[in-house]
């Protein structure tokens, strides 16, 4: 007998949602054994991880605070992802984005009705996302340079750039007054996203939630989202057509960009108020990956997973209280990090399914997984594995 | 050393099987099947290969041919049946399992690591190395085995610096270092050039000299009687026959391998057509002195061609001879390097896909399902995929569209919002047939239709059909050019035939009016006399195409 892997012929709905589900459980329990192994009672930590996050009006509102700008980087990832292109930069792009923010915030600001200065603080931060994001985009649209190295390189240097205009240089993000501990100024007071009341969610929330529906319906209604699908699943059909791949791919990471950008704006915004590299830099943008996976890349299972997500952070600083047992906070990156993990893996059971079957010749000698190839390329597949083609 | 002369196995006289009776069997087949989801791959098939023969396993694309080898070689595994090596059963886990027993399989595609030499190639992953490699020994013997079987290659030379044959060469060259006693080469002409492939030839008499057993997978009827012993013909998974070559000919063999007596499916539609003289009409598809060179090959080499409003032309040939490349550059896909398109009267010459489309082209390519369809799209939306979209994608009319095309054609399918991947070939060819002629014989339907292969792999019922589709489709004046490597499918349905060689037109004229003989020399490249370049419109200096 064998394990093999084979194609489904049939797809059902259903698949495409116990996937992500399997994963979620199969990291909770290979979490579960690294907190038995440090002496904690998993089924106490997760149902205490819950209870912090989901029981209360200011644990919900939390982890909705930390969801909001989770959105927004999973649907850069994500948009990036269904075209089969890997922009893992989303948190350079945030920081990009912030800085752009921050910039209409200060500059914009004060010379604006709140609406309007919100809206440039918005617009500012896509921009910086986009400006930001240019190299990948044009070094992968034109010379196939690998998206995930660029994306990746220039998050570093987002990052340092940020940390430089407000703890290496008196720039205008920085805060003349703070002499003794560097700060970012503080944007305009019309520039902030309203709160709601006491709680830490605000008008960040309407918006995020807005853009998730706006990605769906570009990519659902316009012909360019079209484009996009068609570039993602089959290049050899996006030439037939005379789709251009470079304009496609172009425009896909700009977006991708943008909306990483947009993601600064929305924590400067809401939240930090001012260019902030210590509030900014929670890997928000990284956080972007697991969220998209997980969400296999629909926009509006994005909106879910990035609260189911916002929750276990939220939780992992509440666990660290926990009476009578200090929960490390690095559970809760560990367990999001076993979720990418999962969910990556999971992602072949959308398509494909494992059957048992007898060998051809005698009884069961041996064990093994072999993969089935399709039947259409039955040894050598043109276009892959062509070493030296 | 003992160690490292266990590869040098193949320099000791073969080990001969204990021979039951008369000829010794080397490698067999055995009642083998082999289950892909949904499709039978190889369904209970017997195959022999003595000890020195060639024995050739022919069939169309589809027939199971790679099937077969894989599961010869150890790739694959079989579902029921065995595999048995000089009469004994075995049990074949991987590739390198099958060399242990001396099958060496020779792939289509190369596997070979570019930035490495040749004799790190030919010792990548052969578990018979020491883990310090004795570079000198290892060149010494590729140079003897190269000598051996007039397989002259630099064992210091980087493969990313050698030519197609020549990396070839490499992988059998590395095969024979392991031993391999029985080697499979799975459609090797396909990449060489006539004379590799007659140097390739001379390799394989070499080695069946020295009593090694040849597998060639092959679906080229005229290199299969020039270099095999015997063969095994499958058509659908199953073996058709099995027959000497001296006892058959290559009209048998093509039988076989189509399933029906070749003359009798030349039925074309009704003859009278508007269009099939030289009449005054501009022909709605056209080609002139068109070229292509990609990679210092010469892929096409002055094509001159005209289809004609309500004429049906057929574009046969071997595989690989240029058929692909000039689809994709009559479609726009692909700008030729020299010579114009016209499609409709219209210059859309390096204008890309849209432009010869929006000029009235119309393109069924082969792959129906990853480059003609989405297979992740909709029905719906891949009948919108070639369509010029707005701003937004309107999907009314082109849902209503598909599913009057889905009653029409009596496509099966779930519905119109259906993924296109869950069609089987004959419907997905609907599909595209339904999207690609819409509107015919109207102002904003296609007036040219290029259909590569448009029967391949259907039932009769969808081949019937679609053969009726494209019939229809003349009788609305439309131009249809027909690209097929299946000779009778091309013979069936066009007025006029071009045939292909290396790039260039090698024959050309009526259907009726050329045998099949003349078209098979044609194809095989020996047919000087009879060639005529078509039109002979001035296309200029290298417009002669003469004999090779």
């Amino acid at each position: 007998m064998r394990l093999r892997l084979e194609r489904r012929l049939e797809q059902r709905w259903w698949h495409a949602v116990a996937a992500p589900v399997g994963a979620v459980v199969a990291a909770l329990a290979v979490g579960a054994v690294f907190l038995a192994i440090e002496g904690f009672s998993p089924l106490t930590v997760y149902r205490e991880l819950f209870k912090a996050s989901f029981t209360s009006a200011f644990g919900i509102t939390d982890s909705l605070a930390i969801a909001t700008p989770l959105v927004v980087t999973g649907l850069a990832a994500a948009v990036a992802f269904r075209m089969n292109l890997f922009n893992i930069g989303a948190e350079g792009q945030l920081y990009a984005g912030a800085i752009g923010g921050a910039w209409a915030g200060l500059a914009l600001g004060p010379h604006l009705p709140a609406p309007l200065a919100v809206a440039a603080v918005l617009a500012a931060s896509a921009v910086g996302g986009l400006v930001w994001a240019l190299p990948m985009a044009v070094f992968k649209a034109w010379f196939g340079t690998s998206e995930i190295i660029t994306s990746l390189m220039l998050t570093f240097v987002a990052q340092y750039l940020m940390r430089y205009l407000i703890f290496g240089s008196r720039s205008y993000w920085r805060d003349p007054e703070s002499t003794n501990f560097p700060q970012g100024r503080k944007i305009a007071e019309a520039a902030e996203l309203p709160q709601f009341g006491t709680y830490r969610i605000g008008w960040g929330l309407v918006v995020v939630v807005a853009v998730a529906v706006a990605v769906w319906a570009l990519i659902r209604f316009t012909s360019v989202g079209f484009d996009m699908n068609v570039v993602g699943t089959s290049p050899e059909a996006a030439r037939y057509a005379g789709i251009s791949t470079v304009r496609v791919v172009l425009m896909g990471l700009l977006l991708s960009g943008a909306l990483g950008g947009l993601a600064g704006g929305i924590e400067v915004a809401g939240r930090a108020h001012a260019l902030d590299p210590n509030g900014l830099e929670l890997g928000l943008g990284f956080t972007g990956i697991v969220v998209a996976a997980l969400a296999r890349y629909n926009p509006f299972a994005i909106l879910l997973v990035a609260t189911f997500l916002g929750g276990l952070r939220n939780a992992g600083v509440a666990l660290q209280t926990l009476p009578g047992a200090r929960v490390p906070v690095e559970v809760s990156l560990m367990l999001q990090g076993a979720i990418l993990l999962f969910a990556i893996g999971a992602e072949i059971f959308v398509r494909h399914w494992l059957r048992l079957v007898r060998s051809g010749l005698g009884p069961a000698a041996g064990a093994g997984l072999s993969t089935a190839a399709d039947p259409g390329e039955p040894v050598g597949p043109a276009g892959r594995a062509e070493v030296t083609a | 050393m003992s160690d490292g002369d266990t590869p040098g196995a193949s320099a000791a006289p073969p080990a001969s099987a204990p021979a039951p009776g008369g000829v010794a069997i080397a490698l067999a087949a055995r009642r083998v099947t082999k289950r892909f989801p949904g499709v039978v791959a190889n369904g209970e098939v017997e195959f022999e290969l003595r000890q020195g023969e060639v024995h050739t396993v022919l069939g169309e694309n589809g027939a199971g041919k790679s099937t077969l080898a894989a599961l010869l070689c150890g790739l694959y595994q079989p579902d029921e049946g065995h595999i048995e090596r000089q009469g004994r059963p075995v049990r074949l886990r991987s590739p390198r399992e099958g060399l242990a027993r001396g099958i060496g399989m020779v792939h289509q595609h190369f596997r070979l690591v570019e930035r490495f030499t040749v004799a790190e190639n030919v010792v990548l992953g052969d578990p018979a190395q020491p883990a310090l490699l004795r570079r000198a020994d290892i060149e010494t013997r590729v140079a003897e085995i190269g000598e051996r079987f007039g397989l002259p290659v630099d064992p210091r030379a980087r493969v990313s610096s050698l030519t197609v044959g020549q990396r070839q060469r490499v992988e059998i060259v590395k095969v024979l270092y392991r031993g391999a006693e029985v080697l499979l080469l799975d459609e090797p002409t396909a990449v060489l050039t006539p004379q590799e492939a007659e140097a390739l030839f001379t390799t394989v008499r070499a080695m069946t000299a020295e009593g090694k057993a040849v597998v060639f997978i092959s679906h080229k009827l005229g290199e299969v009687m020039a270099v095999s012993d015997r063969v095994t013909v499958m058509r659908g998974g199953r073996v058709t026959g099995e027959v000497a070559t001296a006892a058959t000919s290559a009209r048998e063999l093509a039988e076989l391998m189509v399933g029906r007596p070749i003359e009798a499916e030349v039925r074309r539609g009704s003859p009278a057509d508007p269009g099939t003289g030289d009449g005054p009409a501009t022909p709605a598809l056209e080609a002139a002195d068109v070229r292509l060179v990609r990679g210092g090959q010469t892929l096409l080499d002055g094509i001159d061609l005209a289809v004609r409003p309500g004429e049906v032309v057929g574009v046969a040939g071997v595989a690989g001879n240029g058929q692909r490349e000039l689809a994709a550059v009559l479609a726009g896909i692909t700008a030729p390097s020299a010579g114009r398109v016209r499609v409709a009267g219209i210059d859309v010459t390096g204008r890309g896909a849209r432009a010869a489309r929006d000029a009235g082209l119309a393109f069924v390519p082969e792959d129906r399902l990853g480059t003609g369809l989405v297979p992740g799209l909709s029905l719906t939306d891949n009948m919108l995929l070639t369509r010029r979209r707005g701003f937004l994608v309107t999907r009314r009319a082109a849902r209503r569209e598909m599913a009057t095309a889905i009653d029409a054609f009596e496509i099966k399918t779930p519905g119109t919002e259906a993924e296109a991947r869950v069609l089987s070939g004959g419907n997905a060819q609907k599909v595209l047939l339904a999207r690609e002629l819409t509107g015919l014989g109207t102002d904003r339907g296609p007036r040219a239709i290029i259909v590569a292969s448009p029967t391949r792999g259907l039932d009769i019922g969808a081949a019937e059909m679609v053969r009726g589709l494209l019939h229809e489709a003349r009788q609305h004046g439309g131009a249809v050019l027909i690209i097929s490597e299946d000779l009778d499918e091309v013979r069936s349905l066009a007025d006029r035939m071009v045939v292909l060689y290396r790039g260039r037109v090698a024959l050309e004229g009526p259907t009726d009016e050329l045998t099949l003989e003349e078209i098979g020399l044609a194809m095989a490249g020996v047919a000087g006399a009879v060639a005529g370049v078509g039109a002979g419109d001035g296309a200029g200096d290298d417009a002669a195409v003469g004999s090779p």
